[in-house]
């Protein structure tokens, strides 16, 4: 009695994932805003991946520093260059859970790597699901210090020490 | 209990499994890493570097080179005497960029055209060097009274400078570039003296912080050499849209027919040129 349970349960886990729980998206797009009082500089990466499991409720995003689009060619070489030294880390990745769920308010708690340093950060957004794919929006600050990225003096009116990141993710259903 | 745990086990070992796939999904794991940022300037100090103005990108660059270190107090060392270069860099696409220029004190029109045919990339798929390669035409002006001399030729006028370079990234502070150049002169000195120059350029810069960098570069010459090579040693400092970059050299002259073949200064003597470029970006398309 108590193995055919436990059988079944297994069962339920395996069918769950056998029915496609998994999402996975590789087009996201992740832009950030440096405003600052002589500069405002943006960024775009349109190339995101994002992976999310329903039935664990985990939650991962991974992009490559390279993938992003600065409006002037020189900035992003200096972004790549010198502050997030992309040759040496050249992946920013998100692993987290899905903590809270209240229709499509969600709030997601995990870890963020940029620059090679990781911190746990808990951030709220939404999750709107559709029939065969979700949609995740949130948006958040980022420290910089926190993630040992030095701004030079000479250019600290032009790069803000908080930047604010939007994300915009839609994944599929694995089939 | 053991077959709980077992369980357990077997969807822990799921999920951990889950967690690896996700980190591998990523689609592009497959893409070539692509060796970037070698050479602050597109120029290394004289000759031209891989690098190329990008796309959409208009440089301004203004070069001096003074008169010679060992001229004395009473020429300041130099300081009195100065010939300039101004040029402008365009690049068409992120692989394709031409150029025009003119300096002072050979009267010379430049025009240049730099094209990237290969990126040195690491990763799925290793390439060990940046290639490139350089064409420059140079016309010398002339006044109206010399067309009127019957000996008076538009084309004597004319020379010309084709360089591949070869660069690479040896870690992430030094790059090292290879430029075999030919520079070719429609008209030279005496019969017996071969139109074409050989040459093999070798440069390097070693970053010494983020904003600043150390580099070399010489052109030592293959045949008919007449004159000195060039050396040349100096330093890039970057300070956000504009590379400064300066240097001492046994030439004065800024283009390659000039400095390749016709360089009379000896270091050893203290025939030492110092001189500048100062190049400005300015973004006229954007991306």
């Amino acid at each position: 009695m108590m193995d055919s349970k436990i059988i079944s349960l297994f069962f339920v886990f395996l069918g769950l994932n056998l029915h496609a729980q998994q999402f996975i998206g590789n087009n996201g797009i992740i832009s950030f805003f440096s405003r600052a009082p002589l500069e405002n500089i943006s960024a775009i990466n349109k190339k995101v991946v994002a992976a999310y499991d329903a039935t664990t409720n985990d939650i991962l995003f991974q992009l490559k520093i390279e993938h992003f689009n600065f409006h002037k060619t020189l900035m992003e070489e200096h972004f790549n260059e010198n502050y997030l030294e992309s040759d040496i880390y050249p992946n920013s990745t998100f692993t987290g859970k899905i903590i809270e769920k209240n229709n499509e308010r969600v709030t997601v708690e995990g870890y963020l790597t940029i620059h090679g340093e990781t911190n746990k950060i808990k951030v709220k957004g939404k999750l709107l699901e559709n029939d065969n794919s979700i949609r995740i929006n949130a948006d958040f600050v980022v420290k910089l210090a926190d993630y040992k990225v030095k701004i030079p003096k000479i250019v600290t009116y032009k790069i803000a020490k908080e930047i604010e990141v939007i994300v915009d993710i839609e994944l599929k259903e694995i089939e | 209990m053991k077959k709980i745990i077992s369980v357990l086990f077997i969807f822990l070992t799921f999920l951990v499994n889950a967690q690896d796939n996700l980190l591998l999904l990523p689609g592009h794991n497959n893409e070539p890493i692509y060796v970037a940022y070698m050479f602050k300037g597109t120029k290394l100090i004289n000759g031209q570097s891989v690098k190329l103005t990008d796309k959409g990108v208009l440089q301004f660059t203004i070069q001096h080179r003074f008169g010679a270190l060992n001229s004395g107090f009473y020429n300041l060392f130099g300081l009195d005497d100065s010939q300039v270069r101004l040029g402008f860099d365009y690049g068409l696409k992120d692989w394709l960029s031409v150029g025009i220029g003119r300096s002072s004190t050979l009267k010379t029109i430049d025009i240049n055209g730099k094209i990237r045919l290969k990126r040195q990339s690491k990763g799925n798929k290793i390439f060990p060097f940046t290639i490139a390669a350089n064409t420059a035409v140079f016309v010398k002006q002339y006044k109206y009274a010399d067309t009127q001399l019957e000996s008076f030729l538009f084309t004597n006028q004319l020379s010309f400078s084709n360089q591949f370079l070869f660069a690479r990234k040896i870690n992430r502070n030094l790059t090292i570039q290879l430029s075999p150049t030919i520079v070719h002169y429609n008209l030279v000195e005496s019969a017996d003296e071969s139109n074409d120059k050989f040459s093999f350029g070798i440069g390097a810069r070693q970053k010494l912080t983020n904003h600043l960098s150390v580099n070399i570069e010489c052109f030592p010459q293959l045949n008919d050499k007449e004159n000195n090579n060039f050396f040349s040693l100096g330093f890039d400092i970057q300070t956000g849209g504009h590379v400064f970059q300066l240097h001492l050299s046994n030439s004065p002259a800024m283009i390659e027919p000039g400095f390749i073949t016709k360089t009379t200064g000896n270091w050893l003597d203290g025939d030492i040129y110092f001189g500048f470029n100062v190049s400005r970006v300015f973004s006229i398309l954007n991306k």
